[in-house]
């Protein structure tokens, strides 16, 4: 009895022992979790400060962390001096344009090449593979070219400083083929034979089964690409030459002045800019969060 | 009497069988009418593929033996820009600035991503709101987290700099000097892109099998050593696809560059990608900009293989 109640003891403290340390562990872990967070999220919920403050105050020393009043005029200027509205409506148009018109040739050439039989679709989607890592940059001076000279042949409709051009050569992405491919691909196959059997068109078997169940896909890719065309700088600064046709990412690097810059204009740009896609991730969170994870599933 | 035998002596149905002649004129209208749908399907991306992508491959490599083009004619040169290109300091040094980027932020980014989601992988509480507080910096295109980064480094308005002088320190140049400012830009990567790769390592964590790591963890090996032994084997195929994609994007630098050091101090931070822009719409170096745009393409096709070829091969190897 006294052995057993010994053993028993000694278990426990070793118990006892093995969960403190597995608690200094996790207190570790959630500083060290904490620490990134901060680093994270910090810079900008920083940018809150000068957005709301005079540019000259920024350079006061002791720094100053809270703005003394809300100083709402980096916002006046911005929205009475700039063309900022019609940024962001550009942008909207911009970033929805791609990404609509980039699901709907996705879903369906990657429907095409996961269930549809035709000759040559090997070395098709051989060539469309092989684009899939030619950096969109090294192409830069070749597509600005073609979208010049498309203005005559579109009617204008693709051309420098139309949304066409802005547009359209952004939606190309072998990317977004290969994922739905292999997105439809994994839909089990009986779906599909049981439907032709029956005498369904592949248009009916593409909207009435293969789209609905390939909705998380679907929203996947979207958010993918509207977050690439969000941020897209480079492509809108060569292609558009007017202030008017600017998106945000163009038209708020224009705010850097060559000598002067009004700091505080650019704090409140950014903090604008920042406010409504912080609301629609806030909201659809979960989303965002699956999109770039499903990447890693995929393989 | 078999079925079909009998079929093929009642005379209906042989009048209804077709001559050859005709069967494969009917066989030829009904595998065309199979292909409208695959027109359908595929063309408008084959379409917009072959114009917006293919073309302009093979365009810019007649390009590259061009000049001009923007105001003028184009003009044939031969392999005059090639041999430009390989002698140009500018862009070696480009070329440096920007494989120093890529290695330092991949394995920075790498390595931390590693790290963190591990720790979030072992430590289940709140997972949720550290997924999305690291992913936040995502949602910031790379020129307003330019933007945000003038805010912390800025030399005199520069948040970081205001604590160092209200502590007494030495004011640190962030921006005006080498190599800082090529540090200050991979930090701006790393700061965006860390979320990202959280996830998606997180995710190939969690598709390791649970028994796995109990097994191991009964075995008494200790959390590095299933790191070691369980996680990275099994992370290999997803870190062989991360570091191609990582590869590909990151050659491409360019906006952060353009917002906060527009390739200086002394082009301590050109990239390739800004070479050619300045060639292209500023200096009007018009061909040497499409020889670069091409070795780009290369560069990053070769590196692709390589690391296919390198990470591909070994995980072959541990299988």
């Amino acid at each position: 009895m006294s052995l057993k109640s010994e053993h028993t003891k000694e278990l426990h403290d070793l118990a006892l022992q093995n969960s403190r340390i597995r608690r200094t562990k996790s207190v570790i872990a959630y500083a060290v979790l904490g620490l990134f967070v901060f680093a994270s999220v910090g810079p900008i919920i920083y940018i809150i400060s000068p957005a709301f403050r005079e540019s000259k105050s920024l350079f006061s020393y002791p720094p100053q962390w809270l703005p003394n009043s809300f100083y709402l005029g980096n916002f006046k200027f911005l929205l009475s001096e700039t063309n900022y509205i019609r940024w962001g409506i550009n942008t909207f148009i911009f970033a929805t344009g791609v990404t609509v018109i980039a699901l709907i040739i996705d879903t369906l050439a990657g429907y095409a090449f996961a269930r549809m039989e035709f000759p040559g679709k090997k070395i098709i989607f051989g060539l469309v593979l092989a684009t899939l890592m030619v950096p969109t940059a090294a192409l830069l001076a070749p597509t600005y070219l073609l979208v010049r000279n498309l203005d005559d042949w579109t009617f204008g409709l693709i051309g420098l400083d139309t949304y066409g051009g802005l547009i359209i050569p952004m939606t190309v992405s072998p990317l977004g083929v290969f994922m739905m491919r292999q997105f439809i691909e994994t839909l089990p196959k009986g779906l599909f034979e049981a439907a032709r059997i029956d005498g369904a068109s592949e248009w009916r078997i593409f909207t009435r089964i293969v789209l609905p169940l390939m909705k998380p896909a679907v929203v996947v890719l979207g958010i993918f690409v509207f977050m690439m065309q969000w941020a897209n700088f480079l492509w809108p600064l060569v292609i558009t030459t007017k202030d008017e046709t600017r998106v945000l990412t163009v038209g708020i690097a224009t705010l850097q002045g060559q000598f002067v810059t009004n700091w505080g204009v650019i704090a409140a740009a950014t903090l604008m800019t920042l406010a409504p896609i912080t609301l629609v991730f806030l909201f659809f969170q979960r989303w965002f969060v699956q999109a770039s994870m499903a990447g890693a599933l995929k393989q | 009497m078999d079925l079909v035998e009998q079929n093929l002596s009642d005379p209906d149905w042989q009048e209804l069988t077709m001559s050859d002649e005709e069967f494969r004129r009917a066989r030829s209208r009904y595998k065309l009418r199979a292909l409208v749908p695959v027109v359908g399907f595929l063309g408008p991306f084959l379409f917009l593929w072959s114009v917006f992508l293919a073309t302009p491959m093979v365009w810019s490599i007649w390009l590259s033996f061009n000049t001009g083009g923007l105001i003028d004619e184009a003009k044939f040169v031969g392999l005059e820009n090639w041999s430009r290109m390989l002698s140009n300091d500018e862009l070696v040094r480009s070329l440096k600035n920007t494989a120093t980027y890529v290695v330092i932020a991949i394995f920075v980014v790498f390595s931390l991503a590693l790290l963190i989601a591990s720790l979030l992988n072992s430590n289940k509480r709140g997972q949720n709101f550290f997924k999305v507080a690291l992913y936040f910096p995502l949602l910031v295109p790379p020129i307003m987290a330019g933007m945000i980064f003038f805010f912390l480094t800025h030399y005199d308005m520069g948040i970081i700099n205001l604590v160092l002088q209200a502590m007494n320190q030495e004011k640190l140049n962030f921006l005006g000097d080498n190599p800082n400012a090529l540090l200050t830009i991979v930090s701006l990567e790393v700061w965006r892109g860390l979320g990202f790769w959280v996830l998606f390592f997180l995710a190939g964590l969690q598709s390791i099998p649970a028994d796995l790591i109990d097994a191991a963890k009964i075995d008494g090996a200790g959390s590095m050593r299933r790191f070691r032994k369980i996680s990275i084997p099994t992370l290999r195929p997803l870190l062989l696809f991360a570091v191609i994609i990582a590869l590909i994007f990151n050659f491409q630098l360019f906006d952060s560059v353009q917002v906060l050091t527009k390739g200086g101090p002394v082009l301590g931070t050109t990239s390739v990608v800004w070479f050619i822009y300045k060639r292209l719409f500023a200096f009007q170096d018009i061909g040497l900009a499409y020889a670069t745009s091409v070795g780009l393409l290369l560069l990053v096709v070769v590196l692709t293989v390589v690391a296919y070829g390198f990470l591909g091969k070994k995980s072959e190897n541990s299988n």
